[in-house]
């Protein structure tokens, strides 16, 4: 078994049994990258000098017997919308294409106090709009799965990557299921953790009240590993919530007696495919016979939350990327003959029509006379959904639902029906709008041997129940097989 | 309410945009479609805004001498002078 | 010809003098090098966050006292989103629905007539950047070392007449900032800057005429001609016939003229909607209670104190006010109830006055106390040394760290008041004089001071001269 296809504990362990180094682990993902990336594109920018000279660094380390984290050496992607001091960072969008910050992602900085070794910055739809990383301004990603299909998005380089053995972990955003649909679309196992647990300080934002960075992995124990690295409270983010964070791996358990699952009525619909129900029925089934209790409820505000999730996280994007006017920063126009030509030139260049599309819907609900109709009546129904599912975590530890309607599509097929776009992330939207915690798991295969998600929702700052419930579904699976067979 | 209709052309000047005419008509539905989605949903009473659950910690106020040079904070501009950003000539 | 009421607003802003900017940790100091006080936050760099500044939240409380407002101790932030290339993130933190202070109220004085004008609101936000314009040079330039400075904007009632009523408020509203010390009022600094809302109406009605903004008034003083060009501007195009458009005006003080600047039509669409990178603030009641304490007598109710309590006259109250050192000496003194305030006020807006604008110093940084001070003056008020000798006496005590009884003794100032020995030295400068007194009896009547300045310069300006006067007169009666 090469190093690329080990977890990130596995390869942990290695390391400190000297059974690898983190060079070596290095180059052999880096190989994997060198043989794989021109079929599956997850990366914009790959950093293999400073990769590589970080695993030298952890090496080092080592040999001196410094006692290190438990994720040093171990090879990561970051979404290219999390800022890297001295890494470009796009967004994928021409608007940012030469953009190189001069600060470090609050969770860089732990990244790098820990000693991970960084491959590059993966694809992503523009600025996180979109769930196919179609909209990326660079190129599009490809499922590892199945090259003619969409990785899902927008952190669908990320999860490509994972899937592909280009990087044995990575970090995503998740406003409304950016984590958790492509994770399910390319197999690999995603948690979008609770708002406010990681800090969101230099992520660049589409939604500022509803994005959230989390880990993509191929085991649950990496994902805890790497949740434990990331989370925690910063006092550069007001958003981020001060309590104590007790650490997951060690209390990872597999065992489900006596926990209550609820099964959300409302998520196994019409249009979510009968592959997909019947994998996730399965999957609660090995719940219930491994002691969890289960029952089938209805949360019926659940179906306001897309409606209320497209008004409040476009009004937040109109506002949050109003700053990309080419004057501090990003792309500016050529030719222009005064200050709102050179505005309105250097941002209808600069953004694609995704992202236009959003600005101009977050710009007609926040204006004069619409804030009331459209604005306010969003928050209330988020405040209503967020009561419902608080109601429900008084008598249930989980929500179980399929995380996507359906598998990968193929590339290109969705991607002039935004609407339907929109529709497709109903299962992972209400979650967020409610600013939950939510893990989504590889469930199986459809009969186009495309992976199949399913997603667990937990109360807020419930992570550890969250995946204690995964790890026992993982453990009753015997382990997940994220990589892509076929690439 | 029943199929509001927006105006393309506006909401793209107040958000500082351009739509080429042939493609004002497919935001024109695309939007709208969000739009109608939410004049559809129910409408639900409450204020907004103060949650007196979600309370956040305020900063002390100690400043901290430049923790970057000048450089490295506009070596992402598009034009500078004088350590200056550009802009075309703005007097309001 | 109908007769007419002017109606004011007023939004005053005024930098608060925090050690660091409102949402990042940036020095907020005013006058060094372009773009050297910024850093990813103020600059509005992708993925940053703010976090608000503790101190801003207290200053406006503080405010909000002083202004006898509501202080709401909940409260949040939203965004006000307009392009403008000063506006890094293209959107002004600031504070909509819930402000944290309201209703509030502050009493002028205007002609010794005190006039209540209410507070609608004090709001905190963040300040732009600058734009630099220069002649020889084709664009405009921005420097954001002042975006994110820390504002509080207080919002008036419509409740002014006048211009004069204007000028009270805000004279009031500054010498407050100052006694509050959360804000350097520098006018040249731009620390202190108002939006000034004018209309007109039919003296007697009751509703509001259209108003018009006026933005660009850069002192109080402009606000004063501002709000003068105007009304009559709004009261001339009503009598011609026209109607006052609702507009933001710019005025030009140099020409002495506003300008439109937005119509009705073009008014920003701000877009208000909950700032979502900041949560619900709230400060706990114990701790408004304490800011509330630690609020000193404010200036306006000083004014009226002096007036009341000390007999002292609006002018000279307000002058001694308007300087906190002044002020305090002031309080000091008549505390120690040594000499009278008439004279203690005369003291300070005088000589006192003069040497801290001679030296630039603080009257409280010299050894020139309270009670040397209030002997001092009790010397001159008991006709012991004359007012020429207590002005150096002054000096000395400035200069020589010493006590006034002393110095007098030392330099032997104290006036001689010995009537047998003034009488026998008047008539003898009046024998010697004999030309004077018969000019003074033929009606030259300024004879008599030169007498008396003979009689001074006789006694080496040691006489007193109260009673050298009155000796002077009986003789020349005689
Ligand atoms: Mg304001
Ligand atoms: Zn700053």
């Amino acid at each position: 078994m090469k190093l690329y296809e080990k977890t990130a504990s596995e390869l942990s362990e290695m390391l400190r049994s000297k059974e690898c180094s983190a060079l070596e682990i290095f180059e052999d993902v880096e190989n994997r990258i060198k043989s794989v990336e021109d079929r599956v594109g997850a990366y914009i920018t790959l950093t293999p000098d400073i990769a590589k000279k970080r695993a030298i660094e952890v090496d080092e380390s080592f040999a001196k017997g410094e006692k290190l984290n438990v994720l040093a050496g171990i090879p990561i992607g970051i979404k290219d919308n999390i800022s890297t001091k001295g890494i470009r960072t796009s967004c994928a969008s021409k608007m940012l294409e030469n953009y190189v910050p001069p600060f470090n992602a609050t969770v860089i900085e732990k990244i790098n106090n820990a000693g991970m070794v960084i491959m590059g910055k993966t694809n992503l739809d523009e600025f996180a709009m979109g769930s196919s990383t179609e909209t990326s301004y660079m190129h599009i990603t490809r499922n590892p799965h199945d090259l003619d299909r969409i990785p899902g998005g927008s952190s669908g380089g990320s999860t490509a990557a994972v899937a592909a053995g280009e990087a044995i972990l990575t970090l995503g955003s998740d406003t409304g299921g950016s984590i958790r649909q492509p994770a399910a679309l390319c197999g690999a196992i995603g948690l979008k953790p609770t708002y406010g647990s990681v800090s969101r300080y230099g992520l660049i934002a589409a939604a500022s009240s509803l994005d959230q960075i989390g880990p993509i992995g191929r085991s649950v124990k990496d994902i805890a590993m790497l949740q434990d690295l990331i989370s925690g409270y910063d006092k550069m983010d007001a958003t981020s919530k001060n309590i104590e964070y007790p650490n997951l791996v060690d209390n990872l358990t597999a065992n489900v007696k006596g926990m209550k699952i609820a099964v959300l009525k409302e998520f196994f619909g019409v249009g979510v495919d009968d592959s997909i129900k019947e994998s996730v029925y399965k999957a609660i089934k090995m719940y219930e016979e491994n002691g969890a209790e289960i029952k089938e409820i209805s949360l019926p505000s659940t179906e306001f939350a897309i409606g209320a999730y497209h008004i409040i996280a476009s009004a937040e994007a109109s506002s949050n990327l109003a700053r990309f006017d080419g004057v501090k920063y990003g792309l500016r126009a050529k030719e222009y003959n005064d200050l709102t030509d050179m505005y309105e030139k250097t941002r209808s260049e600069g953004f694609g029509d995704e992202v236009k599309r959003r600005i101009m819907l977050g710009t007609f609900v926040l204006s004069s006379g619409n804030y009331d109709v459209y604005y306010k009546k969003a928050k209330n129904l988020q405040k209503k959904v967020s009561e419902e599912f608080e109601e429900t975590f008084v008598d249930f530890d989980v929500i179980i639902s399929p995380t996507v309607a359906s598998t990968a599509s193929k590339i290109g097929e969705d991607i002039n029906h935004p609407v339907k776009m929109y529709y497709n992330d109903s299962c992972t939207i209400a979650a967020s709008i409610a600013g939950l915690p939510a893990i989504t798991l590889p469930c199986g295969k459809d009969g186009n041997n495309l992976p199949i998600g399913l997603q667990l929702i937990g109360n807020k700052f419930s992570e550890q129940t969250l995946l204690n419930a995964a790890y026992t579904y993982e453990n009753l699976c015997g382990g997940f097989n994220v990589l892509s067979q076929t690439l | 309410m029943i199929n509001m209709s927006i105006d393309i052309k506006n909401i793209a000047k107040l958000s500082m945009l351009r739509i080429e005419d042939e493609k004002v008509e497919k935001f024109k539905k695309d939007m709208e479609a969000i739009i109608n989605m939410v004049d559809r949903l129910p409408n639900i009473s409450g204020e907004l805004g103060l949650n007196y659950d979600n309370v956040m910690t305020l900063r002390e106020d100690i400043a901290v001498q430049n923790k970057y040079t000048r450089n490295e904070l506009l070596q992402n501009a598009p034009e500078v002078q004088a350590g200056c950003l550009v802009v075309p000539k703005t007097i309001e | 010809m109908k007769d007419f009421e002017i109606v004011v607003g007023l939004e005053v802003h005024a930098e608060l003098n925090t050690d660091s900017k409102i949402y990042c940790d940036c020095k907020n100091i005013f006058g060094l090098e372009v773009n050297t006080q910024i850093c990813p936050i103020c600059m509005g760099m992708p993925g940053t966050l703010p976090t608000l500044n503790e101190k801003v939240v207290e200053y406006a409380i503080k405010m909000g006292h002083a202004l006898n407002c509501k202080i709401n101790s909940v409260f949040k932030q939203d965004r006000k989103n307009y392009f403008y290339p000063d506006l890094p993130k293209a959107y002004q933190i600031s504070q909509a629905e819930v402000p944290v202070c309201e209703n509030g109220y502050l009493d002028v004085l205007v002609n010794g007539v005190e006039k209540r004008i209410g507070v609608t609101r004090i709001h905190i936000e963040e300040d732009a950047g600058k734009l630099i314009h220069d002649e020889s040079f084709a664009g405009s330039l921005v420097d954001l070392n002042r975006s994110g400075v820390p504002l509080i904007e207080i919002v008036s009632e419509p409740d002014m007449r006048s211009s004069a009523e204007a000028k009270a408020y805000l004279d009031t509203i500054k010498s407050i900032l100052q006694y509050l010390d959360i804000s350097d009022c520098k006018m040249q600094e731009g620390s202190i800057r108002c939006d000034v809302n004018v209309s007109v109406r039919e003296r007697g009605s009751t509703e509001f005429g259209t108003r018009c903004e006026m933005k660009n008034v850069n002192s109080f003083s402009a606000a004063v001609r501002g709000i003068e060009y105007e009304a009559k501007r709004q009261i001339e195009l009503i009598q011609s016939g026209g109607v006052v458009e609702q507009e933001t005006r710019r005025w030009d003080d140099a020409k002495g003229m506003s300008f439109t600047m937005r119509t009705k039509e073009d008014a920003h669409d701000y877009r208000y909607f909950p700032e979502p990178d900041l949560l619900t603030v709230i400060v706990d009641e114990e701790k408004i209670k304490k800011l509330k304490d630690e609020i000193p007598e404010l200036p306006n109710a000083k004014i009226l104190r002096y007036i009341r309590d000390f007999g002292i006259n609006q002018i000279d109250a307000t002058l001694i006010v308007e300087n906190m050192d002044k002020s305090k000496l002031f309080d000091d003194c008549t505390a120690l109830n040594i000499c009278t305030a008439k004279n203690i006020s005369n003291w300070i807006l005088a000589d006192i006055s003069k040497y801290m604008n001679e030296t630039g110093k603080s009257i409280l940084d010299t050894p020139l106390t309270a009670k040397r001070l209030c002997e001092l003056i009790a010397n001159v008020e008991k006709d012991i040394i004359s007012n020429s000798a207590a002005k150096t006496v002054m000096e000395v005590i400035i200069n020589e760290n010493k006590e006034p009884e002393d110095i007098i003794k030392e330099l032997g100032l104290a006036q001689n008041s010995d009537i047998g020995f003034l009488e026998n030295l008047a008539k003898d400068v009046l024998d010697r004089n004999e030309k004077s007194v018969i000019d003074y009896k033929n009606g030259k009547t300024n004879a008599m001071g030169y007498l008396i300045g003979q009689c001074m310069k006789e006694s080496k300006g040691k006489a007193n001269p109260n009673i050298v006067k009155e000796i002077v007169m009986k003789l020349l009666a005689n």
